[in-house]
């Protein structure tokens, strides 16, 4: 902290030479344990997000080092936030859990305050992964990602992240693949690497929340031959499934409330999944091939297989 | 009044339910965190110390003078542990040392008093993370009902665009929409009681039922609303989106706030089941809260989870197939199969 103060106020370079002499007994008296120590703190204080420069002087004094730091270089220049504002920003903070606390970091240099109080509303978007700060700092800073994903070594230019559903989505280009991927931050195994800033560019056109498939898109998104299916869902969870699949899934609405819908299911595990979470509220009435495969499912669970 | 009398009782008479939301908690955080400030563990290493004065001095700087317990509250410290650092800040400077050129920050009568500030009177830059975590967050609260979408958060946030990285563009977050939402939010802060008709899944049946909303809140990609149940005189958590119908009815209660870590999850007679899920049906373990999970060497998991009745973990088995096993208790070893029948009856009527 002495030497950040230092290289603060004098706002020249200095040698290590003339730190020394400056903060006198901070440092050991041997070269060799003086420099390790300077270099610990340099590092520290990089850490910090404080930048030390350096510059190696020629002429007399040929091959020795100087450091100092440029204020404007890390102090958070001036925003003008109202009182509004700022409270604002608490409100948001108060309310939106991330599971870390860079948000209330954020808030002190800004000069706000965290709520102490309790709020009516919470939202939990928690990013919790070990991986966390390298994934969004590469999406920041457009870095390329190695990971592990599947088995799989996988190199990924990070073109967006999205949290939907709780979970997070990383959404890039898969060099492995050669097209564009969505990878759950979750499912990532092991450790994430990141390569250097601005590595690429994003597409212009790039729609984060578009590039991640709903519930929906998942169902269609298969190889079965027979694409979409009839289901009759019971009064109770019909209302469910009209909001979810919206209004132009509905084939015909029968006197005892229960509707018979068209549900894309090209995908056919995930069909399965979709429609035994309603259990004896629906059945598949067509085409006949996927009410066959239903049947067949039920059979086997029900044998013990 | 009554109401309020019946709550109060209601609250202290159950430390079974407080340790059923809490393991809820603890398994659900290997996901999501529930509180936004993680414990912290062990001493603090210099470093961490140096840095948590680099931002607290300019904070204060700007205050002036707080108290010295409001300021250890503010930054998670104890009061030690702050006055410790602030001893700390207190002998750092520049050479000679002298009082003039030391940092000028000093306790006196429970109040920490900052004066000329020295160096490190404006606040370091926002980290990537920090500016990441405003970001999200900001965008988050600008999606919430009742959010003005031109109002002091959206010029906060214009404000800060300047010292966004590019990449923050494409960094989004979507809440669930659900009906009621706006609605319930103002009945907590009114008190009002709502008659709502709710739709279980656990026990396939739809009830109506008064309840007073306490908090609203967001978990994992649904709406929940957490109040007191007339119906059945406990604290519960309902979802959102399984609310069918909901209507003021006058009556409004004293308001009560409802803390993140006091959520009562689950009503008491919760059965615990441990199933082995195999690695095709780990969407069980990613996506439904659990007590434990053992890890197996072939990549299974042993999971104990709560349930919340028998046709759920029938309906849960019926989803997973040949993915998950039943090993307790022994009565529901047979369930998947007997689900499994219950369905196909209802094909063979109609065959």
């Amino acid at each position: 902290m002495n030497l950040l103060a230092l290289l603060v106020d004098r706002a020249k370079p200095l040698t290590l030479r003339q730190v020394r002499q400056e903060l006198g007994k901070q440092y050991p008296d041997s070269d060799e344990a003086a420099r390790a120590a300077f270099e610990r703190d340099k590092a520290a204080l990089r850490e910090m997000g404080i930048p030390i420069e350096t510059k190696t002087l020629g002429g007399d004094a040929a091959g020795e080092v100087t450091y100092w730091v440029n204020r404007s270089n890390y102090e958070l220049s001036d925003l003008r936030l109202t009182e509004e504002e700022r409270a604002a920003l608490q409100l948001a903070v108060a309310t939106v859990h991330l599971g870390a606390q860079h948000g209330e970091e954020a808030l002190w240099k800004l000069g706000g305050e965290r709520i102490l109080g309790k709020a009516s509303m919470s939202v939990n978007i928690g990013l919790v992964d070990k991986n966390m700060n390298v994934i969004t700092d590469a999406v920041m800073k457009r870095k390329t990602l190695n990971f592990e994903y599947k088995g799989e070594k996988r190199q990924v230019d990070p073109y967006g992240m999205l949290s939907r559903n709780g979970f997070w989505y990383i959404i890039g280009f898969d060099h492995l693949r050669r097209d564009k991927r969505v990878f759950r931050v979750d499912r990532i195994e092991g450790l994430v690497l990141a390569g250097e800033a601005r590595a690429f560019k994003t597409p212009v056109d790039f729609d984060v929340a578009a590039a991640v498939p709903t519930e929906k898109q998942m169902l269609a998104a298969g190889d079965s031959e027979v694409t979409t299916a009839v289901v009759l869902v019971d009064a109770s969870l019909a209302a469910g499934v009209r909001r979810e699949f919206g209004e132009s899934s509905v084939i015909r609405d029968r006197d005892d409330g229960s509707v018979e819908f068209a549900i894309p299911c090209a995908n056919l595990d995930g069909f399965r999944l979709w429609l035994f979470a309603m259990v004896e509220s629906a059945e598949v009435l067509e085409p006949q091939s996927v009410r066959d495969q239903v049947v067949q499912w039920l059979e086997n669970l029900a044998a013990g297989k | 009044m009554a109401t309020k009398k019946r709550a109060a009782k209601k609250r202290s008479s159950k430390p079974a339910k407080k340790s059923a939301a809490s393991s809820k908690r603890s398994a659900k955080s290997a996901r999501s965190a529930k509180s936004a400030r993680p414990a912290r563990r062990g001493p603090r290493s210099a470093a961490q110390r140096v840095s948590g004065l680099l931002v607290m001095l300019p904070w204060i700087m700007q205050r002036q003078r707080v108290k010295i317990s409001t300021m250890a509250r503010q930054f998670n410290l104890s009061e030690a542990e702050l006055v410790e650092d602030l001893q700390m800040a207190a002998v750092c400077g520049v050479p000679p040392y002298t009082p003039d050129a030391l940092i000028d920050v000093y306790m006196d009568d429970g109040m920490v008093i900052a004066e000329v500030p020295l160096v490190f009177s404006r606040p370091l830059k926002l980290s990537t993370a920090e500016l990441f975590a405003v970001s999200v967050m900001a965008q988050t609260a600008l999606q919430l009902p009742g959010a003005n979408k031109k109002g002091p958060l959206a010029s906060a946030l214009a404000k800060l665009a300047p010292l966004m990285p590019a990449g923050a563009e494409t960094i989004k977050v979507q809440l669930p929409k659900t009906r009621f939402v706006k609605e319930l939010l103002a009945a907590v802060e009114t008190g009002e009681r709502h008659e709502i008709e709710y739709f279980s899944p656990a026990s396939l049946k739809r009830t109506t039922r008064t309840i007073t909303p306490r908090k609203v809140f967001e978990d994992s990609g649904r709406w929940y609303v957490a109040a007191d149940d007339h119906l059945s005189g406990e604290d519960r958590v309902f979802r959102v989106d399984r609310i069918e119908k909901l209507v003021g009815t006058q009556i409004f209660d004293q308001l009560r706030e409802v803390r993140d870590d006091e959520l009562p999850w689950f009503s008491e007679s919760l059965q615990k089941v441990t199933l082995r899920v195999q690695k095709q049906a780990r969407w069980i373990v990613e996506s439904y809260p659990y007590v434990s999970r053992v890890d197996n060497k072939d990549g299974s998991v042993d999971l104990t989870m709560s349930i919340t009745s028998k046709h759920w973990l029938g309906r849960l088995l019926l989803r997973a197939g040949n993915g998950v096993k039943v090993l307790k208790p022994v009565e529901y070893r047979q369930l998947a199969s007997q689900t499994a029948q219950n369905v196909l009856s209802r094909y063979k009527k109609t065959a």
